[in-house]
């Protein structure tokens, strides 16, 4: 099928099958690599991306649902993000790995909720796994980020 | 500008491709032990190729201690062995192919506990031993005739005549569950054969290691391979020696083309977990709290082929008796095979199952003794000078200040109750060499050093220290990936030696002329005896835990968890802390819910559902550390320390609760039942 | 492999004509649940009959003193109205423990029930709520009361021909709770949910993650909250897995609906 999507701000038509999700599609037709299967069932959030602003498993998101729609990958924030400047300062990731859907994922939680509290972090973010344990320093990002 | 780790630029072995390259999948046994009797490959469509037993039948065994597995099994020896392989030009078409492949087995008897697997008249795995693999540092000692591949012993004194003048004795089986490391990144490797020359592209913390053993399967010379490691999207220890590499290159060889494989992630537990364990300990003391006799039984429990499990046991067996002075020490540790899925390293190295046992048996001690914990410990702590029972002398001793300031932590001796502390002694690689080469590049210095980076932030570290010792910004120190075409030979990227060896063959290269420096650590054990060198440096650390137990439920929620390590000179600061807070968080997994679950010798939890690994709302709310330093002293490696002592400071913890467990993880039904016997 | 087809109607009309006529199509609302079906190699159907496009079946809105949620409603949009949250907090609150934000933005009212999944928090307390299920197909609607629904594991008394377009819950002075006992990560699924919900009318106790189909037993809903949390246990055979055995969990069973009660006399 055709695929018609706005992507990091640009208008596509991509080739895609009904049956693959978007996760697949965004790796393979625009490289946008920091899109990754870890767990491929929805669990670790290393696929995250931004489905009209809200964060979904890419792993999950059959092609089709992403059809007119707007997505962000975290390639769209342009790298001086206040958020990625805030992980990039706390140092709040190892391999680095799981950090773009721990990015994305704080994105949208920061403009849901400006007034964090370390508690607020934890639960918001605890649905994003990440396997090096970065975690204390995840949630300084979140709070620097917060009150940047 | 941010990282390229925030920025999503950042790339891993799973990213890397080659133009006009094939996407690979593996056939897998479905039985525990099976004969392959039959493989029929005809239904596979054309534009896909097969590798079957046929096509390897010219390579040699391999494996990095003991040459016990061949490329693809004519035996397959647990669920999940390769038996097949397929490449086709696009991973759904080799995902498709995978069933096509036909295969008759003929089943063996099989065997699933180390235990029952040790002892005679159980089905043999491999009827003969092997030859040592290339990364064997020490003799194999296999027991013929049974499925125990390497057995370590430590011979010091005389425990019988110890136990015979103890006040107090205690003996205890404990037991402790797989563990699978579950790095974000799967394995991912790329193969390309040039003419008769190797080139291979894969996320590994052993190139070398990986070199050499590739050298041995294809009977080609070390120099005919190129071995480059990419960035790994975590490993701690999944990604050490030959795992799916010979498996591509032997298929890039048949395709003549280059083959990327990329496991699925439900095949990540069939190709390397954590050595499940037993663990007997026996510990005598007197009336005071002396300790005069230390006895342990290790049987670890390496699957079906024996990976580096002979060093795993080894180091299991050393480390049992821990940083105390007792004058009479005997350890046993068994490496056995079984027909589970390959065990191999894991962060922690063998050590994670011993100093549970031990630190548990410690705090039965202490009860029965009717001493505080801390106490007996500090009565019995080694300190500097002291002679391990190896028969070697330690050197910059600092357990006994880890262990005050890790009970500090959790205002010990403000009651006890609910709180639980414990030690770890912890080795590192010995003998083993490191080399690096420092070039000029302009106003640049490039690093030329096999340090795979894995997340644990050896570039960093390495980056900062040569800036430091060149004097000059770190912006001009360039750390290219590790390429063993350009780089001088190193050990390996394990168990916590990186930053300790390679920052001191560092400064030699600095005060080179030619900007080489190579440092070796020198000794070994002898396997019988276990006399001689364990480690050239040991890893020093504590671990307090407070608890609370749901006493209808046994569940365990730990309100505060503290690790004090010895971290000597601090290279890079915020690696330090993250690398703590990342041990300290697996510890805490291990402790109370990691576990691989077996049936029939198949793994039934292989998914990141199934199988849980701790989150942020796992993390204690209370959540604390610090590392010891002192200027001008050793670099200490940081990167497991503080993994081993969480769970048995854990398990004492909820023991101080008159809940004793012996097994891990402490699952609720565990806890619980242990509670019915509460004492 | 065929590439599935792709059948997108735009209204409930043309929905329910399809899903008649397409017995052979796999319904997506969210696509949640059947993604990691399709993703995982375990689903491989010949078409998706996706319901995305139908306007009007999102809502979340009270009438007549009842909570009517339109079944393409997300579990974030149930977690986080502030209707919800007044006067069903139980309720936003079982939405608000499923999985994780991300599977919430996505996962729907509808699917959550119409997949039936056995571990899942909300259907138990639905159950408890006493919610009615409209179902519709080209003949007409009906309701089925929750309890009435999921009947086995991933298993539902629709007929093929039917798609469920809303659940209603009814309203009025009521106490309820949902308990969600893990076992193991914070992230993980329960090995024991208990929903409860008093009321005039009388008392409701459901037990999910432990069987097929969420465990209500009407007769055993009356007496001491100790008394009736060792009937459930009785009553219930619970399965055995990775999250605790069936022994453990029976007695998971007596701990947390004792708590659930206590937890809404308190």
């Amino acid at each position: 099928m055709k695929l018609r999507v706005r992507i990091n701000g640009a208008d596509h038509e991509l080739e895609a099958r009904t049956d693959e999700s978007i996760l697949d599609v965004v790796r393979r037709e625009l490289g946008l690599l920091s899109v990754r299967e870890t767990c491929g069932i929805g669990v670790c959030g290393a696929c995250t991306v931004l489905l009209d602003g809200e964060p979904v498993s890419g792993c999950l998101l059959l092609a089709p649902l992403a059809d007119g729609r707007e997505i962000t990958t975290v390639e769209g924030l342009g790298g001086d993000d206040p958020v990625q400047q805030a992980f990039s300062d706390a140092h709040a990731f190892q391999c680095g790995y799981c950090t773009p859907g721990m990015i994305l994922t704080a994105k949208r939680l920061l403009e849901e909720t400006p007034q964090l509290t370390e508690d607020d972090v934890r639960a918001a973010m605890s649905g994003n796994l990440c396997r090096c344990g970065s975690y204390v320093k995840i949630v300084e990002a979140v709070l620097q980020a917060a009150n940047a | 500008m941010s990282d390229p780790r925030a920025t999503g630029s950042a790339r891993y072995a799973e990213d890397f491709e080659l133009p006009g390259m094939l996407h690979a999948r593996i056939v897998r046994s479905l039985f525990p032990h099976a004969r392959v009797v039959r493989v029929d490959a005809s239904a596979v469509p054309e534009s896909c190729i097969v590798l079957t037993p046929d096509d390897v039948r010219d390579l040699s065994p391999y494996g990095c201690q003991i040459e016990d597995q061949n490329v693809l099994a004519e035996r397959a020896r647990h669920v999940g062995d390769p038996v097949a392989a397929v490449a086709a030009p696009t991973p759904e078409q080799a995902e498709e192919a995978v069933p096509l492949v036909e295969i008759d087995y003929e089943q063996l008897p099989a065997v699933f506990d180390a235990v029952e697997a040790a002892q005679p008249g159980a089905p043999l795995l491999h009827e003969t031993a092997a030859a040592g693999g290339a990364a064997a540092y020490f003799a194999m000692r296999p027991q013929p005739g049974t499925n125990i591949c390497h057995r370590f012993r430590i011979r010091h004194g005389d425990v019988d005549a110890g136990f015979a003048e103890a006040d107090a004795i205690v003996e205890r089986m404990y037991r402790i569950a797989g563990a699978q490391h579950a790095h974000m990144e799967p394995h991912a490797c790329v193969a390309h054969w040039d003419g008769n020359r190797l080139e291979l592209w894969t996320g590994t913390q052993t190139p070398f290691s990986m070199r050499d053993d590739l050298a041995t399967i294809f009977g080609i010379p070390p120099e005919a391979i190129r071995i480059v490691s990419l960035p790994m999207g975590g490993s701690f220890g999944a990604k050490t020696f030959v795992r799916t590499e010979a498996i591509a290159a032997a298929l890039a060889r048949k395709a003549q083309r280059p083959v990327k494989l990329v496991l699925p992630r439900s095949e990540e537990w069939q190709t390397l977990n954590r050595h499940p364990a037993t663990v007997t300990v026996k510990l005598g003391a007197r009336a005071d709290g002396t300790l005069v006799a230390s006895q342990t039984t290790c049987y670890a429990d390496t699957g079906a082929y024996a990976d580096c499990g002979p060093g795993v046991a080894q180091k299991m067996g050393f480390a049992a008796p821990g940083p105390y002075r007792i004058p009479n020490v005997r350890v046993d540790a068994y490496c056995v095979y079984t027909n589970l899925a390959p065990n191999g390293a894991f962060r922690g190295y063998g050590q994670m199952q011993s100093t549970w046992a031990r630190e548990r048996a410690l705090d039965t001690l202490a009860e029965q003794l009717g001493l505080d914990p801390v106490e007996l410990r500090l009565r019995n702590i080694v300190r500097d000078g002291d002679v391990y029972c190896t028969g070697e002398t330690l050197h910059d001793v600092r357990f006994a200040e880890c262990l005050e300031a890790a009970a500090a932590a959790v205002r010990w001796s403000e009651g006890r109750r609910g709180k639980g502390i414990a030690l770890v002694m912890k080795g590192m690689q010995t003998p083993s060499r490191a080399a690096i080469a420092i070039e000029r590049d302009g106003d640049d210095y490039v690093l030329r050093c096999a340090t795979t980076e894995m997340g644990q932030g050896a570039k960093r570290a390495l980056s900062l220290e040569a800036a430091r010792l060149l004097g000059v910004d770190v912006a001009r120190i360039r750390f290219p990936d590790p390429d063993t075409s350009l780089v001088p030979y190193d050990t390996r990227t394990t168990s916590s030696r990186s930053t300790y060896m390679m920052s001191r063959a560092l400064a030699e290269a600095v005060r080179d002329p030619r900007g080489y420096g190579e440092i070796r650590n020198e000794g070994g054990l002898d396997p019988d005896t276990g006399q001689g060198i364990a480690s050239t440096h040991w890893h020093q650390g504590a671990a307090a835990a407070d608890v609370e137990v749901d006493e209808e439920t046994g569940k365990v929620t730990v309100t505060h968890l503290h690790t004090t390590t010895y971290a000597g000179r601090v290279v890079n600061r915020l690696g330090a802390e993250l690398q703590t807070e990342g041990s300290m968080i697996m510890g805490l997994g291990t402790a109370l819910f990691e576990e691989v679950a077996f049936e029939d010798g198949q793994v039934i939890n292989a998914n990141l559902s199934d199988y849980a690994t701790p989150s942020f709302a796992d993390v204690p709310t209370r959540f604390t550390y610090e590392l010891i330093e002192e200027d001008g002293a050793d670099v200490h490696g940081l990167g497991e320390t503080a993994l081993p002592p969480v769970p048995p400071a854990v398990g004492n913890a909820v023991a101080s609760l008159g809940i004793e467990v012996d097994e891990l993880p402490l699952k609720p039904e565990t806890v619980l039942a242990a509670m019915k016997v509460r004492v | 492999m065929h590439e599935p087809e792709w059948l997108a109607p735009a209204s409930l009309e043309e929905a329910l004509a399809l899903k008649a006529e397409r017995t052979d199509a796999t319904v997506v609302a969210g696509g949640t649940f059947v993604g990691i079906l399709v993703n995982q190699h375990l689903l491989a159907p010949t078409a998706f009959l996706s319901l995305g496009g139908i306007r009007g079946l999102r809502f979340v809105a009270e009438h007549e003193g009842e909570l009517r949620l339109g079944a393409l409603a997300t579990h974030r949009a149930v977690e986080l109205s502030p209707l919800v949250r007044e006067k069903w907090p139980a309720l936003a609150r079982a939405f608000s423990l499923v999985a994780s934000p991300r599977v919430r933005n996505r996962a729907t009212v509808g699917g959550v029930l119409g997949d039936a999944d056995y571990a899942s928090d909300p259907p138990s307390m639905f159950v408890a709520l006493g919610a009615r299920v409209v179902v519709q197909s080209r003949h007409g609607a009906r309701e089925i009361p929750a309890e009435e629904l999921i009947v086995g594991y991933y298993e539902t008394s629709l007929a093929p021909d039917e798609l469920i377009v809303e659940v209603i819950v009814p309203g009025g002075p009521h106490r309820a709770a949902y308990r969600k006992f893990r076992t193991r990560s914070h992230e993980d699924r329960p090995s024991v949910g208990v929903a409860a919900c008093a009321r005039d009318g009388g008392l409701r106790v459901v037990v999910g993650a432990v069987a097929g189909r969420p465990q209500y037993f009407p007769e055993l809903c009356t007496g001491e909250p100790a008394s009736i949390a060792q009937a459930y246990a009785e009553a219930i055979d619970p399965i055995g897995d990775i999250s605790g055995s069936s022994e453990y969990r029976r007695r998971v069973i007596a701990v947390e609906v004792r708590r659930a009660l206590e937890e809404i006399a308190a």
